[in-house]
C-alpha cells in the first residue's frame, strides 16, 4: 500500500465519491427529494412566469437557475436528518475519513441532482423550444458551480445541531424559511434593474442573485455584473458553506448530537 | 508506549450541559482482550462507547488506542476500528450485498478482496441466499447479523459492541456470541457494552462495572465474585407448598436475603456449610420434602446488584416489604 499523503487524498476523494454514490441510489427517488427538489422548482417557475410576457430565453435562464438553486439545496436538509435518525449517520461519522470528505460527497449528491434537474428544461430548450444558447461552456460552468455551491448551502440546514429524533420536517421549514424570500430578491422573478436601490442592494447579498447573472450571460449574452464577479462568489459561497457545516457539525458532536 | 494496551482512557468526563453523564474515569483495556463494559442504564456505557468511537467529544481526559490519541490522531484509530451500534444501522433501502459492498468502499479494503470478504461473511452470517433481499425485508436478527457483517469486513483490530444481542432469537444471539469468541481468538480486541450479565460472565476476560458516570469494580468475572463471598447462597425446593416457607427460611440464622427462583428460594449467606443443616433441620422439623439442595456461589449478576443496588433482569422481584437487618424479596409473606 502507497503511503503519505498522496494515498490519503485518494482515498478521501474514493470515500466522498462512495458516500455520494450510496446517497444517490438511498436517497434520490424518496418521497421528499422528489418533492422539494425535483417538482417543487417547476411548480413554482410556472406559477410565477404563467400569463407574463417573457420570452423563451428568459425563461431558461430562470428556470435553470431556479432548478439549481431549489434542488441542490434540498438534498441537505432531507439526506442528513433521516441519517441521523436511522443511525447510519454514526456509520460514516465513524468511518476513516474526514469530516470534509463527508460533506463533499454530501455535497455532490445534491449537487449531481441538481445537474440532472437542470438538464430537462435545458433539453427541451434546445431541442424542442429551438432557444439558442449564447455561451454553452459558461452555461456550463455556471450549473455545475451553482449546484455545488448551492448544495453545499443546503448542507448547512442538514448541519443544525438537533437529537436524532428530530423530524426531517423540522429541518425543511428553517430550510424553507431562508430559501424561499431568496427566490423573491435575487433576479429570478423580478429582475435586478426593475428593483429599488433598497431591494438591490439585499439582493447583492444572496448567492442565487449572481448565479441568475451568470445565466443570464450564459443564455442572453448580457448581465448585470461581471461574469467573472458570478463565477467568483458562486465559488466562494460554496467554500463559506462547506466551512460553516463543517464547524456546525463539529459544534453537534461537542453538544453530543 | 505500551504495545499490549489497546484502549488507555485517563480521567475521562463528559457533561450534558449540567449533567454529568461521565465522571473521571480511567481504565485500561489490554490487547486482544474481550473487555465487558457494564451497568444499569443511564450508567454512562453508551456515552463512554461514543467518546472512545469519535462520535462524541469528551468534556475532559484523554482517550488513547494503540498508542494514538484520539483528539490528535483519530484517522489511524478509526482504520483499526469496527463498530457495532445498539440499533442496527443498516442501509435498509440497499440489499445485504450492496450494504456490504458499500462498507468495505468506505474503509478501503481492496477491490480485489471485496467479494471475497462480503461472501464469507455472508455465508459465515447464514445471510448468502438473502444477499439480493433488500434489508427492509430482513428480520431484526438478519439485520443484526449484517450490521456486525458491516462493522467487521475491513478486519478490524479493535471491535466495539454496543448491547449486541437483546432482542434476539437464541440462534441468532448464539451465533454473535460465537463470532465475538472466534474474532477474539484470532486476536481482535473487544469492547463490550451490555447490560447481559450473563453474556459479559461467558464472554468476557475482564469486566468493568459503570455506575452513576464512575467505575465502580474493575476485574475479572471470577474475582469479582469472589470478592463478593456475602453473597454465596444455598437453593432449595421444598414439597408440598414450598412458596409458603420463604419467610421462616429467610429468617434462618446467616442469611441475609432470599429470593423466590420459581419453585425454589435462593437463600443469601456468607457461609453455606453452615446454613445447609439448618435448611434441612427446617424441612425435617415441618415434615417437608427436600427436591433440591445445592450452593451457589455469587454469580456476576449478584456481583453487579451489589455494586449498583438496582434491579436488573427478571430474576429478582423486590420484596413488598423489607427488613433491616434481612432483605426478603419473591413471595415473602
Amino acid at each position: 500500500m502507497k503511503d503519505g499523503w498522496l494515498q490519503r487524498l485518494s482515498d478521501e476523494l474514493a470515500q466522498a465519491w462512495t458516500v455520494a454514490v450510496k446517497d444517490m441510489r438511498v436517497y434520490y427517488l424518496t418521497a421528499p427529494m422528489i418533492m422539494f427538489g425535483l417538482l417543487l422548482p417547476f411548480l413554482l417557475f410556472f406559477s410565477f412566469s404563467i400569463k407574463r410576457e417573457i420570452g423563451v430565453q428568459v425563461g431558461l435562464a430562470r428556470l435553470l437557475a431556479l432548478t439549481t438553486f431549489f434542488t441542490a439545496s434540498s438534498a441537505g436538509p432531507v439526506i442528513i436528518p433521516l441519517e441521523r435518525r436511522t443511525g447510519t449517520y454514526n456509520r460514516l461519522l465513524a468511518a476513516p475519513m474526514s469530516l470534509f470528505t463527508l460533506l463533499l460527497g454530501k455535497t455532490l449528491v445534491g449537487a449531481f441532482f441538481a445537474v440532472a434537474t437542470s438538464l430537462v428544461p435545458l433539453l427541451i430548450g434546445l431541442l424542442v423550444m429551438r432557444v439558442n444558447v449564447v455561451n454553452a461552456g459558461l452555461l456550463v460552468a455556471c450549473i455545475v458551480l451553482a449546484s455545488l455551491a448551492f448544495s453545499a448551502f443546503g448542507l448547512v440546514f442538514g448541519s443544525i445541531p438537533t437529537s436524532s429524533a428530530t423530524a426531517v420536517g423540522s429541518i425543511m421549514m428553517p430550510s424553507t424559511l431562508v430559501r424561499w424570500p431568496l427566490l423573491f430578491i435575487s433576479g429570478v422573478f423580478i429582475p435586478l434593474t426593475e428593483m429599488a436601490p433598497a431591494a438591490r442592494a439585499v439582493a447583492y447579498l444572496s448567492p442565487l442573485t449572481y448565479a441568475q447573472d451568470l445565466m443570464n450571460h450564459a443564455v442572453l449574452g448580457r448581465g448585470l455584473l461581471s461574469p467573472w464577479l458570478d463565477l467568483l462568489v458562486l465559488l466562494l459561497s460554496g467554500v463559506l458553506f462547506l466551512v460553516l457545516s463543517l464547524r456546525m457539525h463539529r459544534q453537534s458532536r461537542r453538544l453530543g448530537y | 508506549m505500551d504495545e499490549k494496551i489497546a484502549i488507555r482512557v485517563e480521567g475521562l468526563t463528559r457533561y450534558y450541559r449540567n449533567l454529568l453523564a461521565v465522571d473521571h474515569i480511567s481504565f485500561q483495556v489490554q490487547q486482544g482482550e474481550v473487555f465487558g463494559f457494564l451497568g444499569p442504564n443511564g450508567a454512562g456505557k453508551t456515552t463512554t462507547q461514543r467518546m472512545l468511537t469519535t462520535l462524541l467529544e469528551p468534556t475532559e481526559g484523554r482517550i488513547v488506542i494503540f498508542g494514538h490519541d484520539l483528539a490528535r490522531e483519530p484517522y489511524p484509530v478509526k482504520r483499526q476500528m469496527g463498530l457495532v451500534p445498539e440499533e442496527s444501522n443498516v442501509y435498509t433501502e440497499l440489499t445485504a450485498w450492496d450494504n456490504l459492498m458499500f462498507t468495505a468502499q468506505l474503509y478501503r479494503v481492496p477491490r480485489s478482496e471485496r467479494a471475497a470478504r462480503a461472501r464469507e461473511l455472508l455465508e459465515a452470517f447464514g445471510l448468502w441466499e438473502k444477499r439480493e433481499v433488500k434489508v427492509e425485508n430482513f428480520s431484526k436478527g438478519m439485520s443484526r447479523r449484517l450490521s456486525i457483517a458491516m462493522a467487521i469486513i475491513h478486519r478490524p483490530t479493535l471491535l466495539f459492541l454496543d448491547e449486541p444481542t437483546p432482542g434476539l432469537d437464541a440462534q441468532s444471539a448464539h451465533a454473535i456470541r460465537d463470532l465475538i469468541r472466534q474474532m477474539n481468538a484470532e486476536g481482535t480486541t473487544i469492547f463490550l457494552t451490555t447490560h447481559q450479565i450473563e453474556e459479559a460472565n461467558q464472554l468476557c476476560d475482564r469486566v468493568a462495572i459503570i455506575n452513576h458516570g464512575q467505575i465502580s469494580a474493575i476485574d475479572t468475572p471470577e474475582r469479582l465474585k469472589a470478592a463478593f463471598r456475602r453473597v454465596q447462597s444455598v437453593e432449595v425446593a421444598l414439597e408440598p407448598d414450598g412458596a409458603a416457607h420463604g419467610e421462616a427460611l429467610a429468617a434462618l440464622l446467616g442469611v441475609t436475603t432470599s429470593v423466590k427462583m420459581g419453585d425454589k428460594w435462593r437463600l443469601y449467606t456468607e457461609d453455606p456449610s453452615a446454613l445447609l443443616p439448618l435448611v434441612m433441620d427446617y424441612a425435617r422439623a415441618h415434615d417437608l420434602r427436600v427436591v433440591s439442595l445445592s450452593t451457589l456461589g455469587p454469580s456476576l449478576e449478584d456481583v453487579f446488584l451489589e455494586i449498583t443496588g438496582r434491579q436488573v433482569g427478571t430474576v429478582r422481584h423486590e420484596a413488598a416489604e423489607e427488613k433491616p437487618a434481612r432483605r426478603m424479596k419473591g413471595g415473602g409473606r
